[in-house]
């Protein structure tokens, strides 16, 4: 017997039209949800507040880790040594030194830094701060010394320009050697803790937003059995009857992830004088990366996902107890 | 439209309790049949059992050929859908007007919009409510919102009209005025099956009356031949 036979046998036989009716329904109960969360727009904020706080962790988390690796990057590219001298070495012994780097095979490049560029470099960077300027102001001498940074030639390995620090601290007039590499490797083993971190604290957040957002949903299935009663006694599928619910969590998420970006710009902001601080003292520019359209996108998206997976959760839970469905 | 059979139906709950017991009877399509017994008769476990919401725990329910109790979960929608019901409580949902209260079984139907606000203004009227379509349920006396859930179960012309109680809250002359609509449903082939306590409109619609006696069908205060016992 063919569908066609079947349906007219009979009776009660699923009606024709699926697709449309499927769109109108959402239309229908894109409506509804939008009527339902205005007319509960506080509790709604604190859905979206708790959804929010719960992305925005683990996204500040990821954004310092990709800017970590990305200022990993730039340094990877200068890796090499700065050497210290001791205070009051004469430019004629620098320039001799200097000269000597030079002719050495691990050395690239070299660039001198004089202890006058250093103090007005450190005078420009601390430009905020009156009480480093006081303290500056206070000194009878300038007390940073004169320095060089070596650029190392090209495979030199970390055992080289050990070789080469211990070769230099050996000098008097040199009071320290400073591997830049070895900050590289804090870094990225710092790149490495911010990004578990970030898997761990999106995996702990996400689940505390599907929770919230399961929650609310619940809380919303019980304001609403009465309704829910009424709809499957006039034939509304369990599609028909879940899909409120379903827009709900879709709504909490998308409302995190308002918030969740929201707090993002404003920890960037409250943070940016200060990381500029710190970046600057390397020679490195503030760009930070990550914090665009795709990555809004993405926030705006896992929230969207959260928020449904929590709803069906609760949806599931709570209407599968419901007798008359 | 739609039979309804049934088949030695007996319903009994967890508790023991047996609401209805062995109750064999047929109702051809098209007819109109009071079901009377006093409070804990079983007229309600008698109506919950034909819109699906209970199963009983021996005989078949058979509307239109098919045991509803055995209908999957995806089809009882599409059986419910055309089965206007009228409840004693009204069931109306509180932050929909009156005209999206009655408009429900067609959008959740996917009647054609343009089908949509006359019919819903065509049952109202029948109910005469006509003028309150814009307010809210909490605005109206209870007879009124009796009046909403009726036009309700009727607007989408259902193939089956159950009511309990429809007339519980309205005065004698609403009272015939509805019971005049179920009749007019009746004559378009809706089988309607109306459970009331009030012996006095039974008696003036003339129609067959089914008496429940503690979950059993006792003899009929008015028999007609649309009703039989089934065995």
């Amino acid at each position: 017997m063919d569908n066609k036979n079947a349906q007219n046998l009979d009776p009660w036989a699923k009606p024709s039209g699926g697709f449309i009716n499927w769109l109108k329904d959402h239309g229908r109960t894109f409506n509804d949800t939008t009527l339902f969360v205005s007319q509960r727009l506080a509790s709604s904020l604190f859905v979206w507040f708790l959804v929010g706080i719960a992305l925005a962790l683990p996204g500040i988390l990821w954004l310092a880790q990709m800017n970590l690796q990305a200022v990993g990057e730039g340094w990877q590219g200068r890796a090499g040594l700065t050497v210290y001298f001791e205070a009051g070495v004469s430019p004629a012994e620098i320039e001799t030194a200097l000269k000597d780097l030079k002719k050495m095979p691990q050395v690239e490049k070299t660039a001198l830094t004089t202890s006058d560029q250093a103090l007005q470099d450190f005078v420009a960077q601390t430009a905020d701060s009156l009480e480093l300027r006081d303290i500056m102001a206070s000194l009878d001498e300038n007390p940073l010394p004169a320095s060089i940074q070596i650029t190392s030639s090209e495979g030199a390995d970390f055992i080289e320009l050990e070789a080469l620090q211990r070769q230099l601290r050996a000098k008097p007039q040199i009071n320290d050697v400073v591997i830049e590499k070895t900050w590289l490797e804090r870094l990225r083993d710092i790149t490495t803790l911010l990004n578990r971190l970030g898997w761990i604290f999106g995996l702990l957040f996400g689940l505390g937003a599907i929770f919230v957002t399961s929650a609310s949903v619940r809380l919303a299935i019980e304001s609403r059995l009465e309704e829910l009663l009424v709809l499957a006694l006039v034939g509304a599928t369990r599609g028909q009857m879940r899909r409120p619910f379903i827009y709900f969590g879709a709504c909490y998420g998308v409302g995190g992830g308002v918030m969740a970006v929201m707090f993002l710009a404003l920890i960037l902001n409250a943070i940016e004088g200060p990381l500029q601080a710190l970046l600057g003292s390397y020679q490195v520019p503030l760009v930070v990366k990550g914090f665009d359209a795709q990555f809004l996108l993405s926030v705006l998206g896992i929230g969207i996902l959260l928020g449904v997976i929590g709803a069906w959760v609760a949806v599931r839970q709570r209407l599968h107890r419901a007798q008359f469905i | 439209m739609a039979s309804i059979v049934l088949d030695n139906v007996t319903k009994q709950f967890s508790s023991g309790y047996k609401a209805l017991v062995d109750v064999s009877v047929n109702f051809d399509s098209g007819s109109m049949t009071f079901l009377t017994g006093h409070s804990g008769a079983g007229k309600s476990t008698f109506l919950r059992l034909l819109i699906g919401v209970d199963e009983p725990t021996r005989g078949r329910v058979l509307v239109g050929g098919v045991n509803i109790s055995q209908l999957s979960a995806k089809r009882m929608p599409w059986y419910r859908r055309n089965v206007g019901v009228v409840f004693q409580d009204h069931h109306l949902l509180a932050d929909r007007s009156v005209f999206e209260n009655v408009a429900l079984p067609l959008r959740i139907g996917h009647f054609p919009a343009n089908e949509i606000a006359p019919r819903v203004r065509g049952a109202l009227s029948a109910v005469d409510l006509l003028d309150k379509e814009k307010l809210l349920p909490g605005y109206l006396s209870t007879g009124e919102q009796q009046r909403v859930g009726i036009a309700r179960a009727v607007v989408n012309r259902p193939k089956i009209l159950l009511a309990d109680e429809p007339t519980g809250n309205l005065d004698p002359d609403l009272s015939k005025t509805i019971m005049d609509l179920f009749s007019q449903f009746r004559e378009i082939g809706t089988t309607v099956i109306i459970a009331t306590h009030d012996i006095e409109l039974v008696k003036d619609m003339g129609q067959p009356t089914l008496n429940l006696v503690a979950g059993s069908l006792a003899d009929p205060i008015v028999t007609q031949t649309k009703v039989t016992e089934f065995n």
